[in-house]
C-alpha cells in the first residue's frame, strides 16, 4: 500500500462539493471550482470551434500529431504524479487526462478519426466529455513532473495548458483566476490584488520605516526611476502578504547600491494567463514589458515567484520581439551574483535552525533555477538540509497551475494534491521551509496548517533579511 | 504451402515493406515539417537544442532510466527492445536475404547471441504483456493495441527461433516459416499506423516537447476575432 494514499474519509472531505446543486444544474458543471455563469448551450460545438481556432493560431497542432502517434500508455507517469499517488483514482493518471483531449483531437481533427467516426457512427465530443475534461484538467497542478518520465516525450503539462485554454474560451475557467485577470487587464488598479497606487505607496513607506527601525539603515523602494538596471515585478500579493521577502530584496539592493525601481504604472508580476489562457498570457506579458520599457530599464527583474518568473522568462521573448526584448532575470539569480562578487554580506550565525528548500516547479523543472538558491542558503544557513527528491525532479507543493488561488478547493489541495509534499516536509524535520514563490508559500502554509506539520514557510529573502550585514558607512545613511 | 511461401517471400514482402517504409517516411517528414513550421512561427527562437539533444540521447539509450519510475517494467522494456531491434536487423539469415536480394550486406550477430536475444525478446515480451494486464494503472490506460502489440511482436521471434533451430520441429519448418514471414509482414503493414511508429519518431520527441512551448507571437487578436470576442471584456 502506498504510504501517500489518502484514506476514504480524507478523500470524502477533499472532494466534497463546494457549490449548491442549483448552481451546478444552472451551469451544468459538476466541478468543485467556482465558475462565472456562461452560455451553456451547444457546448461541444463551441468547444470544437475554439479548439480549431486555437490550433490555427498556435504551434499546438504539430505537437498533438506527434503525441497521438507516440503515446504508448506505459503508465510510467502514474508513479510520478503526486495527485494520483495520493488519490489512487485512476482518472488522475496524467496519461489518462491527456488522452481526454488527445482523443478529441484524434476524433475531430485527423482524417482517420473523422472517417472512423463516420463509419462507426460515433458522434464525437459530448457534454459529458467536456464535464470530465473540466474536472480533470483542474485536478492537475500542471507541475510537469510526469513529463520528465515519459519515454514518448509527451508533455502532459502542455496538454493540460491547452485543454484549459480551450475550456476558458467557452467560459469554463475558475472564477478566482478570471476575476483577478479582469482586474489586472481592465480594472482600475491594474493588478491582481486590486492594490491602488496610493495603497502601494503607503505600504512601501511603512516597510521603509520598519527597515529603518530594525536595521538602522535607510533602505528604499525606488519608484518610477528611469534608466535603472532592474525594473522590479514581484507577485503583487507580496505587498499584502510577504513583507519580509520584499524587505529582504530591498535590503540586498541597499547593500549593493545597484539601481532598481518599481513602476507605478504597472507593478504586478503575476500572470494567471500561464494557467488558463494564452491570450491572457500574452496581454499580461506585454504589460510587464511595456512598463519596463517605459522606465527605460535594462532588465526585467522578477521577485520570488515561480510562475511569474517562468511566464516572463519564457514569454517576454515570445511576445515582445525575440532577441530585442528586455532580458528577464529572477531575483535569486541577482542575489547569487552579488553574493559571489562579495557585495553582499550575510551573517552565518543568525539562522541556525534546520532549513530546507522547496523547488517551485515553474523555475526548477526545466533546470533554470535549482543550484542558485542552494548556494545562497548554504552561504549563511548552518543547518541546511536537502529534501528528496529535489531539483528538476521536485515534488509540487500541491497548489501549482493556479489551483492555489482557488480557495474553495483548499481541502483538495491540502489533502490530496499536497499529500506527498506534506510527507516529504514532515520527513525532513525542517524548521524553516524556504519556498521562493508566492503560490508555493500560500499553498505550503495552508498545507502545514491542515496537515499539522511544525515548520515555518518563508521566502529566501526573508532569511536574507534576518542575516544581512551592512557596513558602518551604510548604517550612517 | 510452397506457393504460399513464395507469395509471402516475394510480392507480399515487397508490398508490406513498401507500406512500412513509405508510411514511416511520411510520418517522419510530417513530423519534421511540423517542427520546422513551429520553429518558423515561434516568437522566441532561442531554443535549447543542446538540452533537447541530451534528453533525446538519454531516452534513446535509456540506461539511466532503467531504475527510475516503474523499474521492473522499465528494465524489461529495455531488454525487450534490445532483441527486438538487433535480431531482425543483424541476424545472419536476414542479412543473407538482403545480400541475395539487393546485393548489400552488413555485420551480423553470432548465432548464439542471436538465439539468446531472440529468447530474451520472447520472455520479456511476455513479461510486458503480463505487466500490461496485471499492473492496475497500465491495464486501465491500455487500448486494444497496447495489449496486443507485445504478443504480436513476439510471434515472428517464436517462429523464427523454431525455424533457426530445426531440431525443435523439423516436420513443421515450412509452416513455421510461413507464420514467421506473414506475422512479420503484418507488423510491417501496421507499423506506421500504430504506436509502433515511435521506432522512427522517438528521436524527435524531446525536440517536439521543447518546440511546442515556443508559441507564435501576437495570437490574442486573431483568436479573439475568429471567436467573435474582439473587444469583449475578460
Amino acid at each position: 500500500m502506498n504510504k501517500n494514499r489518502v484514506s476514504e474519509e480524507e478523500r470524502a472531505r477533499a472532494l466534497k462539493p463546494t457549490k449548491k446543486p442549483e448552481v451546478i444544474q444552472r451551469q451544468r458543471l459538476p466541478v468543485r471550482y467556482h465558475v462565472e455563469d456562461y452560455d451553456v448551450a451547444d457546448r461541444p460545438r463551441r468547444f470544437l470551434e475554439a479548439f480549431a481556432v486555437i490550433l490555427r493560431h498556435s504551434n499546438y497542432r504539430f505537437a498533438l500529431e506527434h503525441f497521438i502517434r507516440m503515446s504508448a500508455k506505459c503508465s510510467r507517469c502514474s508513479v510520478q504524479c503526486q495527485v494520483y499517488l495520493a488519490s489512487g483514482d485512476l482518472k488522475d493518471i496524467p496519461c489518462y487526462r491527456s488522452e481526454l483531449l488527445l482523443g478529441v483531437y484524434r476524433r475531430h481533427f485527423t482524417m482517420g478519426g473523422m472517417l472512423k467516426g463516420r463509419v462507426l457512427g460515433d458522434s464525437g465530443l459530448t457534454d459529458e466529455m467536456i464535464e470530465e475534461i473540466a474536472e480533470s484538467f483542474w485536478n492537475c497542478t500542471a507541475c510537469r513532473r510526469c513529463s520528465m518520465e515519459c519515454p514518448a516525450g509527451i508533455d502532459h503539462g502542455l496538454i493540460t495548458h491547452l485543454g484549459r485554454y480551450i475550456l476558458s474560451e467557452i467560459g469554463i475557467a475558475p472564477r478566482a483566476l478570471v476575476v483577478s485577470v479582469r482586474e489586472q487587464l481592465e480594472g482600475k488598479t491594474g493588478n491582481t490584488s486590486a492594490i491602488p497606487v496610493p495603497a502601494l505607496l503607503d505600504t512601501l513607506e511603512f516597510l521603509q520605516d520598519d527597515m529603518r527601525e530594525t536595521k538602522g539603515v535607510e533602505i528604499k523602494f525606488p519608484l518610477d526611476v528611469e534608466g535603472c538596471d532592474y525594473v522590479f515585478f514581484p507577485a503583487v500579493s507580496d505587498y499584502l502578504m510577504e513583507a519580509d521577502t520584499l524587505m529582504g530584496i530591498a535590503a540586498v539592493f541597499a547593500a549593493t547600491g545597484d539601481s532598481w525601481t518599481t513602476g507605478t504604472g504597472y507593478f504586478d508580476g503575476i500572470n494567471y494567463g500561464l494557467f488558463y489562457s494564452d491570450r491572457m498570457l500574452e496581454r499580461i506579458v506585454k504589460k510587464v514589458h511595456a512598463e519596463a520599457a517605459r522606465l527605460k530599464g535594462k532588465n526585467i527583474l522578477i521577485g520570488e515567484c515561480g510562475h511569474a518568473s517562468r511566464s516572463a522568462k519564457y514569454f517576454v521573448p515570445t511576445y515582445c520581439g525575440g532577441e530585442r526584448a528586455l532580458p528577464v532575470i529572477n531575483i535569486m539569480e541577482y542575489t547569487l551574483q552579488v553574493l559571489r562578487e562579495g557585495r553582499l554580506k550575510l551573517d552565518p550565525n543568525i539562522v541556525t535552525e534546520k532549513v530546507a528548500y522547496h523547488d517551485p516547479c515553474n523555475i526548477a523543472r526545466q533546470g533554470w533555477i535549482i543550484d542558485q538558491p542552494r548556494e545562497i542558503l548554504k552561504a549563511f544557513c548552518k543547518n541546511y538540509i536537502e529534501m528528496e527528491p529535489h531539483g528538476e525532479n521536485n515534488i509540487c507543493c500541491g497548489g501549482g497551475g493556479g489551483t492555489v488561488s482557488i480557495d474553495e478547493i483548499r481541502p483538495y489541495r491540502t489533502t490530496i494534491a499536497g499529500k506527498v509534499k506534506a510527507e516529504q516536509i514532515r520527513a525532513s524535520g525542517c524548521n524553516y521551509l524556504v519556498a521562493p514563490c508566492a503560490n508555493c508559500k500560500k499553498q505550503l502554509r495552508e498545507l502545514v496548517e491542515d496537515q499539522k506539520i511544525d515548520c515555518e514557510v518563508v521566502g529566501l529573502h526573508d532569511l536574507i533579511y534576518k542575516a544581512i550585514k551592512f557596513d558602518k558607512k551604510q548604517q550612517k545613511k | 504451402m510452397q506457393t504460399l511461401l513464395e507469395l509471402a517471400q516475394g510480392p507480399l514482402f515487397r508490398l508490406t515493406f513498401a507500406i512500412m517504409a513509405l508510411g514511416l517516411l511520411r510520418i517522419l517528414i510530417l513530423d519534421i515539417w511540423g517542427a520546422v513550421e513551429a520553429y518558423r512561427k515561434a516568437g522566441d527562437k532561442n531554443i535549447p537544442w543542446g538540452q533537447a539533444f541530451r534528453k533525446s540521447l538519454a531516452w534513446l539509450f535509456p540506461v539511466g532510466k532503467a531504475f527510475g519510475s516503474r523499474p521492473v517494467y522499465s528494465l524489461f522494456s529495455i531488454l525487450f527492445h534490445i532483441g527486438l531491434i538487433l535480431v531482425p536487423l543483424f541476424l545472419f539469415a536476414h542479412v543473407e536475404l538482403w545480400k541475395s536480394g539487393i546485393g548489400l550486406g552488413w555485420v551480423t550477430l553470432p548465432k548464439d547471441w542471436a538465439d539468446y536475444l531472440t529468447l530474451s525478446t520472447i520472455i520479456f515480451g511476455l513479461a510486458l504483456f503480463i505487466g500490461r494486464v496485471a499492473f492496475r494503472a497500465s491495464s486501465f490506460l491500455s487500448r486494444k493495441q497496447d495489449i496486443i502489440w507485445p504478443l504480436a511482436l513476439i510471434v515472428p521471434f517464436i517462429t523464427g527461433y523454431i525455424c533457426a533451430n530445426t531440431g525443435i520441429a523439423p516436420a513443421g519448418y515450412q509452416f513455421f516459416m510461413l507464420i514467421h514471414i506473414l506475422s512479420a509482414e503484418l507488423i510491417f503493414a501496421l507499423l506506421p499506423f500504430t504506436k509502433i511508429a515511435h521506432c522512427v519518431l522517438m528521436p524527435l520527441s524531446q525536440f517536439v516537447a521543447t518546440l511546442a512551448w515556443r508559441f507564435p507571437p501576437d495570437t490574442d487578436e486573431p483568436v479573439a476575432i475568429s471567436l467573435n470576442k474582439k473587444g469583449v471584456p475578460v
